[in-house]
């Protein structure tokens, strides 16, 4: 059964215990940070940190809001990445992980191109620049715990229960619950149709996009939109095809006729 | 100008001083390019998990294989609808696209983390990616260029049979020829499909593909106008004025189908007013719109203009420039705002990039002093003088 | 803290004063949550915008060290307002209680002040109660003017809406919100909950401040109940568990005094001095004699008073940390163990600290890190070869890599078992104290000035074969047993005075006795079964004392033994018996004949700990006065504008070296300044600043300062920023976010500076040391320090 995890923006105090966590359990080194005047360093995810919780401090009218928002791989449904890599490097699992076969299963066939980091539409898969042969690297919901039926490390240390883990359906019913029984949340359920539904989801009381969230989406699955055209190449190469092979033995013929008569005759304009 | 000859065997090749220049330029890649392999991407480019593609691709590949257009436009005009009169031109045309190929090819493995597993995509079917369909479409186009141009390469190296069966095979070659680079023109832009929310709606649409095949099939004839004219001025020969001529005609109705398609979708997808709004990219947009295609279509359309060497080379040079533009407005531009952080090509970046097209210049130079793929000299006399002030001299 | 962490589930209001639980106790913030999703309000009062309040459903942002005058204003409120618990104030609090007619109070002074040897001080005793005999007398109608409740009244009528607004800052209309929201729990079926941490108590009036919270608590009867309780969140992992074994120095275990000699000189004075002859400590002769026994073993007996000779005494002088580094620099100690502790980063005025160190013969350091205190001789900018101390550096195991217990705020002792072998020559802490011992012993084998405090005392925790001490045995020590035949003691109800048990530490009784379903003793249990449903979890490891979970909860019931809020029930009386979901705090049945009390003898002291048996909302057990008074941090921008008292005038100031102070209202240096903590960073840093995932998280010092005040002072977020207060300079990076904003106080701005305190110049990530600006001024009760609000001065550097 699919598994997820409901972030609860409401619920998170920003303590990134999840942040060391994930690089405690996936062996990932620290990175060399410098001050950063917004508290939440790292600044970005990369190839050595596939988690991050971003602090958001909003002003509005006098009254501050700060919230604290994990990001992370959201295991789509129907994984950008997935699809869009040409050597099948990206697999949706049936736990619901989206893994990166070269590290996880040991069968190397990426390239390095990067078209999963551009396809990718929360940006999540990052890349070992400093590597002489670099891996992508993302989230990979622990996936050898996964396996086990353990919760993700990120989600085992979380303190307050901001990070929920579960089934998927139940996860989805469970922030259905919270957001219906509680009129301080944001009647929305960041990843339910997101891009044709992810597995990791979001409820907030604060609008999802004053915290960074990429709002009114597609809900259109990724995949679709190339798949909508792809599926047209056999198409087009016999169709094409065929029209060109028609054209060319029509013009031919024609050529071949015209020929004796009007090849040495001077180039003139048609006007 | 004075310059030597280089002779091996039967082969030549002028040594210029330019051509130094280009030559020490391929050099310098090839130290970078060891750089490149041993320290890894991070260490020599400024690409980052923002911008993981940078002048490599956004350039090379993308405008490269846009440039190389020429290639199947002119062999569908001449091949396949039998215009003839545009015979001449169509060997240089082809040649400019299998080198425009090859440096995509080789761009793309200075580009590719892992280049050691860059020959897996044959054997590992993501047939699902866009990608998957642009890989092997340039592989395979790649492959039918070389053969195409084994035309041209075994009317010098005499080799009968072999010639008897590429000019056998010819006819497949050349329409599948023309498919593969259909798709994949378009596929180029299929890419960038995904990049939805992502790529500024001003340049996204479910229709890239068509725009990106239609200008890379419009770029063709300008390219080869532009590129003819360059040509003839470094080898002091009379430009093929006519030719190129009513060639652009055919470039300037494509264009102005182009810019009507353009703005239907623009206009159904409601984001006809992002053009006009004042932000950098509807500058950048705009820029692309009426630089790259008004101008050009205007001064086509204008027959004085049209008729001068001098005008039908400069509005070519703006359709080949608003494509470059086109490509990097895709790459770069529609994408700042959604990936944030900035990307300025590297001194290694460049290096490489200019070792590519300094490569490029070579190996055309070399290609048109060896084998016949320049149109027959009708006007010999003119020969000599124009040598004098060769711009590739 | 009265009641424990689980707990705060059940709270309907929380009241979180000086404590940022989101940074310092994360676990906590899950319990806040699950109250806040069934609809607790939060209120947070603190002079930032913090990660906590960003939780909050009020945040009142009050200048630091003006809590009295905020806690004060809520009293006046609720009593004004009458929003408080009338029925527990009348019966469990000390409200009805007459005081006597000595008791009086003048500009911020209380009656009984007198200069003594130029040093300021009270006779308490003008604060006593009025009696009949041993009874104290009372007034049921609350209306006697010298009852508790009318000079509460009285007194609390200065702080006002307006004059708390302009002491504070907070606006009226915001502080009226809060005083309403949280005085909405002075009802029967609501509780409130009042956590509280350093920025209560890091003042020159901390233990007043802390006082201010119980009185709160008390007037809205909020003690002893479930979801309620005045709730210190402890600091270190086990500073509870260190404090109940008497690491302060004027406690022996189970917070017993620490004998005096000149107060104490025999085992009876001890005994007559310190025994109550009411409330639970009435025992206290028990816990004594049996902790002696526990020492001393076969060489206590009545004879020879148990060898209450034996026992160290103090010569009644101050030996708290400021005294003790005073005393170094004025070259009187002579050595000095920094035993799991830095204070080179985290004693005030480190600087001063650093160099009194160098007065040293020799400093021992028992840390897992060479930190600043282990390096103080090479630290920047001095020359090591000049520093003639001598330094040891002992490694020390990290909790993960030993056994032992740990006991939480909520005074849950926790046995922890070893997870790893701890790395190189590192030792547990228990090790290195019993190699020490046995070191020691081993010197005075060929004699010396007194050693049979030292040869006879009781060591035997050796097991043939194992290499760490057997702490087995040191448990069941701890927890107490019988001398004839070694019956592991199950509660200190058993202890005796005649010598007949042994008992090391009388509030951990039982915590060793075996748990017949676990079948491990109760500190070890895991246990997750609650009937209560209130999160009790009784047999979840085990709570001092006696496994109480709430303490006081008599208090949860009305006089007649009814749960004022059913949904809360601890004790409840049907009639016949008691029923309980907790371990009643009160004689729930007598002593001898086991019988059932009825309600009403409990009833009469609810607070079996103190000899009136009743909340005091009036106590003369402070040095500073019996009720709380607003009074200005020793270094403050202002005037105390409520009365002419400017400072607590028992404030502890220092000599010589710690000596130097901002005079009120300098104008060198303008700004107030706090120091608080970051959830990356772990006090002094030792470990955190040594751990590279950490160290990304958090990787440099910073002083936050207002958007407002940056732009004033050009200054930009990551610039360079020079800090400096009377006593030194640091340099950072600026921190610039509107969580720091100015303040309008008594109609003029004052801008503040927050400094985090981590960093000091060891480890990977090294930093300025904000304890190089902290003044070395104290609480009289307590003695910690002012670190909670000083001046400063900020500049780009
Ligand atoms: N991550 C982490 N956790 C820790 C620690 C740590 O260093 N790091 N230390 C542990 C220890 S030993 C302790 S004692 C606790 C301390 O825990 P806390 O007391 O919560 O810690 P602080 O951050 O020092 O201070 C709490 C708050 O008091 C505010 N404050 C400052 N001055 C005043 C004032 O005058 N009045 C009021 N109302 N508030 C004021 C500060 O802005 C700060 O937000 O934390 C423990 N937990
Ligand atoms: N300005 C300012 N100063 C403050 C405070 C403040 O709020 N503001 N807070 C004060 C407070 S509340 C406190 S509690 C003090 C804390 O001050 P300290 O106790 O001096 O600081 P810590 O960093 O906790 O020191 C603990 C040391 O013990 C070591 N250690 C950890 N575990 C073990 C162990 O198992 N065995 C041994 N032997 N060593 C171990 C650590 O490496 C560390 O060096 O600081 C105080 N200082
Ligand atoms: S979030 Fe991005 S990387 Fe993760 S599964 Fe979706 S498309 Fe793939
Ligand atoms: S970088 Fe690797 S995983 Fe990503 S699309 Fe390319 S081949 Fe696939
Ligand atoms: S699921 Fe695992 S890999 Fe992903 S963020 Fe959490 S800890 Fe890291
Ligand atoms: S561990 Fe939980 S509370 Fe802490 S930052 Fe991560 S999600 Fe938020
Ligand atoms: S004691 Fe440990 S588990 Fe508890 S809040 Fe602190 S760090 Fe977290
Ligand atoms: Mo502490």
């Amino acid at each position: 059964m699919p598994k997820g995890v409901l972030v609860d923006v409401s619920r998170c105090i920003g303590c990134r215990s999840c942040q060391v966590a994930c690089k405690s359990w996936n062996d990932l080194p620290a990175t060399p940070t410098s001050f950063n005047n917004n508290w939440d360093n790292p600044p970005d995810l990369t190839a050595t940190n596939w988690t991050r919780v971003g602090y958001h401090l909003i002003e509005k009218e006098g009254q501050l809001k700060w919230r604290f928002v994990k990001t992370q791989c959201m295991h789509c449904e129907y994984p950008a990445c997935e699809a869009a890599c040409f050597t099948h490097s990206f697999v949706k699992t049936k736990e619901g992980a989206v893994i990166y076969k070269p590290t996880e299963l040991n069968q190397d066939y990426c390239v390095g191109c990067r078209y999963c980091m551009i396809a990718c539409p929360f940006s999540v898969p990052k890349f070992e620049w400093d590597k002489s042969f670099p891996f992508v690297r993302k989230c990979r919901f622990c996936y050898d715990r996964l396996k086990e039926g353990d919760k993700p490390a990120c989600v085992t240390v979380c303190p307050t229960g901001a990070l929920q883990f579960g089934e998927k359906e139940e996860i989805l019913a469970e922030a259905h619950q919270r957001i219906d029984s509680n009129p301080n949340y944001i009647k929305h359920v960041y990843g339910e149709k997101e891009y044709g539904g992810t597995s990791w989801m979001y409820i907030s009381d604060v609008p999802f996009e004053e915290l960074g969230f990429k709002t009114n989406v597609s809900e259109k699955p990724i995949p679709l939109y190339s798949w909508n055209i792809l599926k047209w190449t056999p198409w087009i190469f016999v169709g094409w095809g065929a029209i060109l092979t028609a054209l060319y033995t029509y013009n031919k013929r024609r050529a071949e006729v015209h020929h004796e008569e009007e090849m040495y005759a001077p180039v003139q304009d048609e006007e | 100008m004075n310059y030597k000859i280089w002779r091996f065997g039967k082969w030549t090749f002028r040594l210029t001083s330019t051509r130094y220049v280009l030559m020490a330029l391929v050099a310098i890649m090839v130290v970078a390019a060891i750089f490149r392999f041993v320290l890894g991407l991070g260490a020599v480019t400024n690409l980052s998990d923002e911008w993981p593609w940078g002048l490599w691709i956004g350039f090379d590949l993308l405008c490269g294989i846009a440039l190389a257009g020429g290639g199947f436009s002119t062999a569908l005009i001449v091949h396949v609808l039998h215009k003839e009169k545009y015979a001449p031109i169509v060997r240089a045309a082809l040649v400019t696209s299998m080198l425009g190929y090859i440096i995509a090819l080789v761009s793309l493995l200075f580009d590719i983390g892992r280049w050691h597993n860059c020959w897996r995509p044959f054997f590992y079917w993501g047939y699902h990616s866009v990608l998957f369909e642009v890989f092997w479409c340039i592989a395979l186009y790649t492959l039918i260029q070389v053969l195409e141009f084994g035309d041209i390469f075994f009317e010098r190296v005499k080799s009968r049979p072999l010639k008897g069966i590429l000019e056998k095979i010819m006819p497949v070659l050349m329409i599948v020829g023309i498919i593969l680079p259909t798709l994949h023109q378009s596929s180029l832009g299929s890419l960038f499909v995904v990049a939805v929310d992502k790529l500024n709606p001003l340049w996204w649409s479910m229709i890239i593909p068509f725009f990106f095949v239609w200008s890379a099939f419009f770029l063709g004839p300008a390219m080869v106008t532009f590129e003819g004219s360059l040509a003839a001025r470094a080898y002091g020969r009379q430009p093929e004025t006519e030719v190129y001529q009513s060639l652009v005609k055919v470039t300037m109705w494509m264009m102005i189908v182009y810019l009507i398609v353009k703005i239907i979708d623009l206009n159904t997808r409601g984001v006809f007013s992002l053009a006009f709004n004042g932000s950098f990219e509807s500058n950048m947009f705009l820029l692309e719109m009426i630089g790259g295609i008004i101008i050009p279509i205007i001064m086509y359309a204008i027959p004085s203009i049209r008729k001068s060497q001098q005008g039908v080379a400069v509005a070519s040079f703006l359709v080949v420039a608003g494509v470059v533009f086109n490509r990097a407005n895709v790459n770069f531009t529609g994408m700042a705002q959604a990936v944030g952080g900035s990307y300025f090509p590297s001194i290694w970046e460049w290096l490489i990039t200019l070792g590519f097209w300094s490569f490029l210049v070579l190996a055309y130079c070399f290609i048109a002093e060896n084998f016949g793929i320049l149109p027959k000299e009708e006007h010999g006399a003119s020969h000599a003088a124009g040598a004098q002030k060769s711009i590739a001299g | 803290m009265t009641n424990h962490f689980i707990d705060y589930r059940n709270a309907d209001a929380f009241l979180i004063i000086g404590a940022n639980p989101a940074e310092n106790h994360p676990q906590a913030m899950r319990w806040i949550g699950m109250a806040k999703s069934k609809g607790a309000k939060v209120i947070v009062v603190d002079p930032r915008y913090t990660k906590t309040a960003s939780k909050a459903d009020i945040h009142v942002r009050i200048r630091p060290g003006t809590d009295i005058a905020f806690l004060n204003g809520m009293m006046n409120y609720v009593i004004e307002n009458n929003l408080f618990f009338y029925d527990y104030v009348l019966n469990y609090t000390n409200a009805s209680c007459l005081i006597s007619t000595d008791y009086g109070f003048e500009e911020g002074l209380f009656s009984g002040a007198d200069i003594k040897d130029g040093k300021f001080t009270y006779d308490s005793k003008k604060w006593d109660y009025q009696k009949d005999g041993d009874e104290i007398k009372k007034d049921p109608t609350l209306q006697d003017p010298r009852c508790v409740f009318q000079i509460l009244k009285q007194h609390m009528s200065r702080y006002d809406l307006k004059t708390v607004s302009q002491v504070t800052g907070a606006p009226e209309s915001l502080l009226r919100e809060a005083y309403d929201a949280y005085g909405a729990t002075g009802k029967r079926d609501k509780a409130g909950n009042l956590i509280y941490c350093m920025g209560i108590t890091q003042h020159s009036y901390g233990g007043q401040n802390v006082r201010g919270t119980a009185m709160v608590q008390l007037l809205l009867g909020n003690i002893g109940i479930a979801g309620g309780g005045v709730n210190a969140q402890r600091g270190e992992s086990n500073v509870q568990g260190s404090t109940d074994m008497a690491m302060l120095y004027h406690y022996i275990p189970g917070y017993l005094n620490c004998p005096v000699a000149p107060k104490h000189p025999t085992l009876a004075e001890y005994i007559e001095v310190e025994t109550p002859k009411t409330s639970y400590w009435s025992n206290k002769p028990k816990f004594l004699i049996s902790m002696l026994k526990a020492w001393y073993g076969e060489a206590a007996a009545k004879e020879n008073d148990f060898c209450y000779d034996w026992l160290p005494k103090l010569d009644g002088k101050d030996h708290s940390h400021m005294a003790i580094f005073e005393k170094m620099d004025e070259g009187a100690i002579k050595g000095f163990f920094a035993w799991g502790q830095n204070p080179a980063v985290g004693g005030p005025l480190a600087s001063a600290g650093r160099k009194a160190m160098e007065k040293l013969d020799w400093m021992v350091s028992v840390d897992m890190f060479p930190t600043e205190t282990a390096t103080f001789w090479k630290r920047p900018g001095v020359n090591p070869a000049d520093i003639k101390t001598e330094v040891f550096m002992l490694p020390a195991a990290m909790s993960f890599e030993k056994e032992g217990t740990v006991s939480n705020s909520g005074r849950w002792i926790q046995f922890r078992w070893k997870a790893v072998d701890p790395p190189g020559e590192a030792e547990s802490d228990l090790w290195i104290a019993d190699r020490l011992f046995k070191a020691i012993r081993n010197e005075y084998k060929s004699g010396g000035v007194f050693t049979d405090p030292i040869m006879k005392m009781v060591w035997d925790y050796d097991t043939p074969g194992m290499e760490e001490p057997d702490i087995n045995k040191i448990g069941i020590e701890i927890n107490g047993y019988t001398i004839a035949d070694r019956v592991t003691l199950d509660s200190f109800a058993k202890l005796t005075n005649d010598g007949a048990t042994a008992c090391g530490c009388w509030i951990f009784a039982g915590y060793w006795f075996e748990d017949p379903d676990a079948k491990l003793p109760a500190c070890q249990r895991r246990i997750d079964t609650d009937k209560s449903g209130l999160g009790l979890y009784p047999k979840w490891s085990f709570a001092w004392p006696l496994n109480r979970r709430i303490v006081y909860n008599r208090c949860s019931c009305d006089p007649a033994g009814q749960p004022w809020d059913p949904k809360r029930t601890l004790v409840q009386w049907d009639g016949a018996k008691w029923v309980t979901n907790d371990v009643p705090d009160f004689g729930a049945k007598d002593a001898k004949t086991k019988e059932p009390t009825p309600p009403e003898k409990s009833a009469k002291a609810p607070f079996i700990m103190v000899p009136e048996g009743l909340g005091k909302l009036f106590s003369s057990g402070m040095k500073d006065g019996p009720l709380t008074v607003h009074y200005e941090p020793v270094e403050s921008p202002v005037k105390n504008l409520i009365s002419k008292q400017q400072n607590n005038p028992l404030a502890t100031k220092r000599k010589g070296n710690f000596s130097k102070l901002a005079e009120t209202g300098s104008k060198e240096f303008p700004y107030v300044c706090t120091t608080h903590r970051v959830i990356e960073h772990y006090q002094s840093g030792a470990i955190t600043r040594n751990s590279p995932w950490l160290v990304e998280l958090m990787p440099e010092m910073f002083a936050t300062i207002s958007p407002q005040l940056a732009k004033k002072l050009g200054i930009k977020a990551g610039d360079d920023v020079l800090v400096s207060s009377a006593r030194g300079e640091i340099k950072c990076k600026a921190n610039v976010l509107p969580i720091i904003q100015p303040m309008i106080i008594n109609g003029s701005i004052v801008e503040m500076i927050g400094l985090p305190w981590h960093w000091g110049y060891a480890g990977l990530a090294p930093g300025a040391t904000a304890n190089d600006l902290t003044p070395c001024v104290g609480d009289p009760n307590t003695n910690i320090p002012e670190s909670k609000a000083f001046l400063c001065n900020i500049r780009k550097a």
